[in-house]
This record gives C-alpha cells, structure tokens and sequence, in this order.
C-alpha cells in the first residue's frame, strides 16, 4: 500500500529540529545583519519560532512522563510573548527616533 | 506521521525558512512585512502537521499582528553604531549556531513515543493553561500587559514632542 513501504515518506524529531535549528539560525541572522535595529527586532519572533517548533516536536513525538501537550502549550505562549516584545520594541523604536 | 502530514510538514518548513530568509535579506520595510507574514503561514502550516491545531491558530494570529506592526507606515528606522566587521561577526556566528544545533539534532538520541492527543486540542490545552500551569499563563499575561503599557505609553510620549 502507499505509505506503507520501507521508502515511505516521513517526518521524525530529528527532522523537526532540523528546522527549529535553521529557523533560530534565520533570526540570528536577522538580528546580526540589519543596520536598522527596528529591522533586526524582527529576528525575535523567528528565534521564538524556533524554539516553538521544538517543543511543538518534542510533544508530538517524544514526551514521556509529563503532560504530553506541554511543548505545544509553550510554543503558544512563545508566539504571544514574541508579539508583545515586538511592539514594545517598536514603541521604543518609535520614541527614540522622534528625539 | 501519515504522508499527508508529513508533505504538509515539509512545505510548510520550505514557505517559513523561505519566510524568515525574506524577513533577513528584503531591505524595504513592506516587503519584510510581508515575509514575515510568509513566515507566520508557514509555521501556522508546521504546527498543524505536528496535530497543534490550536497552536497553529494563535501564531497565525500573533505573527499577522507582527507582519502589520512592521509594515506599518509609522515604523521608524533606528541606525545601529555597530561596524560592518561586528554585523559580518554575528552572521558567521548564527551560521556556526546553524552548525552546533543540526549537528545535536543529528546526534541526538531520542526516546521517542506514541501520540495521543487530538490535532486541535483546545480543551485539553485550555486545562494545561488554566489548572497545571496557571503561574506560567499569569506571567505571559503579565509580560503582554506590560509590553502593551510600554509600547502605548512610548508612543504616545512620541506623539506629544511632535
């Protein structure tokens, strides 16, 4: 059957992390590069992006012992606390360039 | 996984690492809007395909609120005084991060389970917010009113020098 065979197409955790690890990569490389410091706030919200993706992974494919949503829980909580540091920043932003 | 969540997965990966390099190279500030929006979509798309149905709604909500923030017409530029060598010095850096932890991904040895839960889960989330990790929730809600608080308040500091 389709999906079913030794070839089949699969995800696993080390597939996730994968991409958590380029995606935290990515906000690194954002808040590096830009001269612009409002430009480079914007690497925060891929930096949490991709510590989400890891806990969302580890709960779907390797939590034992605990409650078993709690990665999703936090990257939930991440998302929401990357909005707010955003526009904390760009409030900021804001106030010191009208100076 | 089933192939169709794991297609899912794969895309959705490729449209948010396309998203976040967009977010890093584009140099106008609605363009970086818009790929972040990119971005949000993806990991919308990613969370759903690791069955966080409910994650996936929240971040699609929170990062098409900071695609708007950053596309906004009142976005100010700030110019950092750190030198070109610095900003090439933190590049090789996030490539050396890049490095470190694909190579711990790699490596790693995983006890890996079985999955029980449903591809939403909104209630079973709603008691792990509420009832198990209720101080984790009170201090998010506190960091957001604050960042609000500070993000108003500096703004409205902005308005009246004008």
């Amino acid at each position: 059957m389709a999906g079913q065979g030794p070839d089949a197409v699969s995800a696993d955790l080390v597939g996730v992390l994968f991409v958590a690890a380029g995606l935290v990569a990515a906000g690194t490389f954002t808040a590096a590069w830009h001269r612009d410091l409002t430009a480079a706030l914007a690497g925060i919200p891929l930096m949490f992006a991709g510590a989400g993706v890891a806990f969302a992974g580890i709960a779907r494919f390797a939590a034992a012992g605990g409650p078993q949503l709690l990665g999703q829980e936090f990257a939930m909580l991440l998302a929401i606390a990357a909005t707010a540091l955003v526009a904390l920043g760009l409030g900021i932003a804001g106030r010191e360039r009208s100076r | 996984m089933d192939p169709l969540q794991t297609i899912g997965f794969y895309v959705s990966s490729g449209v948010s690492l396309a998203g976040g390099l967009g977010v890093a190279l584009l140099t106008r500030r609605d363009q970086r809007g818009v790929a972040l929006g990119v971005f949000g979509l993806g990991l919308a798309g990613i969370y759903l395909s690791l069955s966080a149905g409910y994650a996936a709604v929240v971040a699609l909500i929170c990062y098409a609120g900071c695609a708007l923030m950053f596309a906004s017409p009142q976005y100010r530029r700030v110019d950092a005084v750190v030198g070109p060598l610095w900003r090439q010095l933190g590049a090789i850096g996030a490539a050396l991060l890049l490095a470190v932890l694909a190579y711990s991904a790699f490596r790693g040895d995983f006890a890996y389970t079985g999955y029980f839960g449903g591809t939403f889960g909104a209630a079973n989330l709603g008691r792990l917010l509420f009832a198990h990790d209720a101080l984790a929730t009170e201090a998010v809600a506190l960091l957001v009113a604050v960042a609000l608080a500070g993000a108003a308040a500096a703004w409205r500091v902005r308005d009246r020098t004008r």
